[in-house]
């Protein structure tokens, strides 16, 4: 095992502008902040992100103008209302918005991480996305070789670069997930090159002793940099719950057209 | 008494013992449903969620405003990934799962994704999420909205984001607004009952098509029982914030 241990401006480096990028969790949960706090720093931009239900991972980044497109079954803030910078740079056309379905997205880095070309995928026939997604290639309802019927057929989808935040890791990025896993390990396996970061390191010894903790073996990882509160505001199971009221205050401060002002501090904060 | 426990309490009577129930985000009165049906009349239900704790504690459970929170899977006993749980959906067993709609036509179909084109949108809405997958292949489908309008309640959706009735399939569909519930039918959306403190008339006037009325009923509200298990869970009304103030 090679030692991939990097600080968060190394881990920024292996990402491109115009990169396809996915990030851990769903909605305020397990957010690599930290990472794209860095990553706004960088000045990159022109990517495309993807995920299942993203909320301010999406949002933050859409308003520090890094994004050209967005890929989601669902962007929000749920009981707090829509996400309001990807709502605007989509109504003014200044991204392009691919809404996804759950099942789709979710099968999609599935065929992306097991090296198949694409999936079949239940449901969705009948719906306006059928459309929408042949148009762009990302879907074609097929005839199931084996007599079932029309599916649809989900391209696999292979990001550039996953950035999962995880409980722990080692140096050699062994990562173990703890509680809610999400998509997070079909990303990390579907992406071409993967970045851990961490709220706490461990040994080895850790995953050597119950080698079932070890959710994302180093094999997949990139690197893996040490980040303590690094999904913050959104929440780290077993460490820290979403902060609610720093949520309502981005979003607060977004409706004031003091965004800019909020991103400066949320980079100042890594 | 507030609409959300007239909702939750309807929610909750579609859920028979036995049955696998899921819920996604934004969905704290499903979450409320959910488990006011497992400490009631279906103890076995198996309660699977966006927080992917299998059967979490109802002891141990406070409702927070994201579906997600890690804390919402507290006592569970076993972590289910949301993937799984569409693959089980795949497999027809997952029962019923519970839906917003921002707009709802005459055969319970849904848009969630845009008002006005989707190429030029006069409001994006947060998405469809697991709607376009989901709804053609689950067993009973539970819509709601806490915006019984004209608006919600429309003659043609800008989009279709979710498939309401299908005809010949085994599919119920139940749509459960502020005012009152509705099943679809071949014939369109028909009304069932109206909740305690509105009339025929608040329900009708407000929707952009008309439902098909043949005799209804006046929607059962929670018992005192029932709110206590509610309040219990839900000690600080975070159910309400989904209301327009």
């Amino acid at each position: 095992m090679k030692d991939k241990l990097v600080d968060l401006d190394a881990a920024v480096d292996l990402v491109r502008s115009g990169d396809t990028l996915t990030f851990s969790g769903v909605s305020m949960v397990r957010k690599p902040m930290a990472f794209i706090a860095k990553l706004i720093q960088s000045g990159k931009k022109d990517f495309t992100i993807i995920d299942r239900e993203p909320g301010m991972d999406f949002d933050i980044l859409v308003a520090a103008g890094c994004v050209k497109c967005a890929r989601a079954a669902m962007v929000g803030f749920e009981l707090f209302g829509l996400a309001p910078n990807v709502r605007k740079a989509v109504q003014e056309g200044e991204i392009q918005f691919i809404e996804e379905t759950c099942g789709a997205v979710v099968n999609g880095l599935r065929a992306g991480a097991m090296g198949l070309p694409f999936l079949p995928v239940k449901g969705i026939i009948g719906t306006d996305l059928v459309e929408l997604h042949e148009k762009l290639g990302n879907w074609k309802i097929i005839n199931d070789p084996f007599g079932g019927g029309e599916i649809v057929a989900v391209k696999a989808i292979v990001p550039d670069v996953a950035v999962i935040h995880v409980q722990k890791a080692d140096r050699y990025g062994n990562a173990s997930l703890e509680g809610s896993r999400f998509e997070d390990v079909y990303k990390a396996k579907a992406a071409k090159k993967l970045i851990i970061t961490a709220e706490e390191m461990v040994p080895s010894d850790y995953f050597k002793e119950n080698p079932e903790r070890n959710t994302i073996p180093y094999c997949y990882t990139t690197a893996v940099v040490h980040v303590p509160e690094g999904a913050y505001p959104t929440a780290c199971p077993n460490y820290y719950p979403p902060d609610y009221e720093e949520v309502l205050r981005y979003l607060k401060m977004c409706r004031e057209g003091k965004v800019k002002e909020y991103i400066d501090e949320f980079i100042r904060r890594w | 008494m507030h609409p959300a426990d007239v909702m939750i309490k309807v929610m909750a009577s579609q859920i028979k013992d036995g049955e696998v129930f899921l819920h996604g985000l934004a969905s704290p009165m499903p979450a409320l449903a959910m488990f006011l049906a497992k400490l009631t009349h279906a103890p076995n239900m198996v309660y699977l969620a966006v927080a992917e704790g299998i059967d979490p504690d109802p002891e141990k459970f406070k409702l927070y405003p994201s579906s997600a929170d890690p804390r919402h899977a507290a006592g569970c006993i076993g972590i289910g990934e949301l993937a799984e749980a569409f693959d089980l959906a795949a497999k027809g067993k997952v029962d019923g799962m519970f839906l917003g709609g921002a707009q709802i036509d005459k055969h319970a179909n849904i848009n969630l994704t845009c008002i006005g084109s989707y190429n030029k949108p006069k409001v994006k809405l947060p998405g469809g999420a697991a709607a376009a997958y989901l709804s053609p292949i689950v067993k009973k489908l539970i819509l709601w909205t806490t915006n019984h309008s004209k608006r919600t309640f429309v003659e043609k959706l800008d989009f279709k984001t979710g498939i309401g009735y299908e005809k010949g399939k085994d599919k119920k569909v139940v749509v459960i607004s502020n005012m009152a519930v509705f099943e679809a039918e071949e014939r369109g959306l028909r009304l069932i009952s109206v909740h305690p403190g509105f009339s025929i008339d608040d329900v009708l006037s407000e929707m952009s098509f008309e439902p098909v009325v043949d005799g209804y009923t006046t929607t059962q509200p929670p018992s005192d029982e029932e709110m206590k298990i509610i309040q219990k869970l839900d000690p600080e009304n975070v159910r309400y914030l989904e209301f327009k103030k």
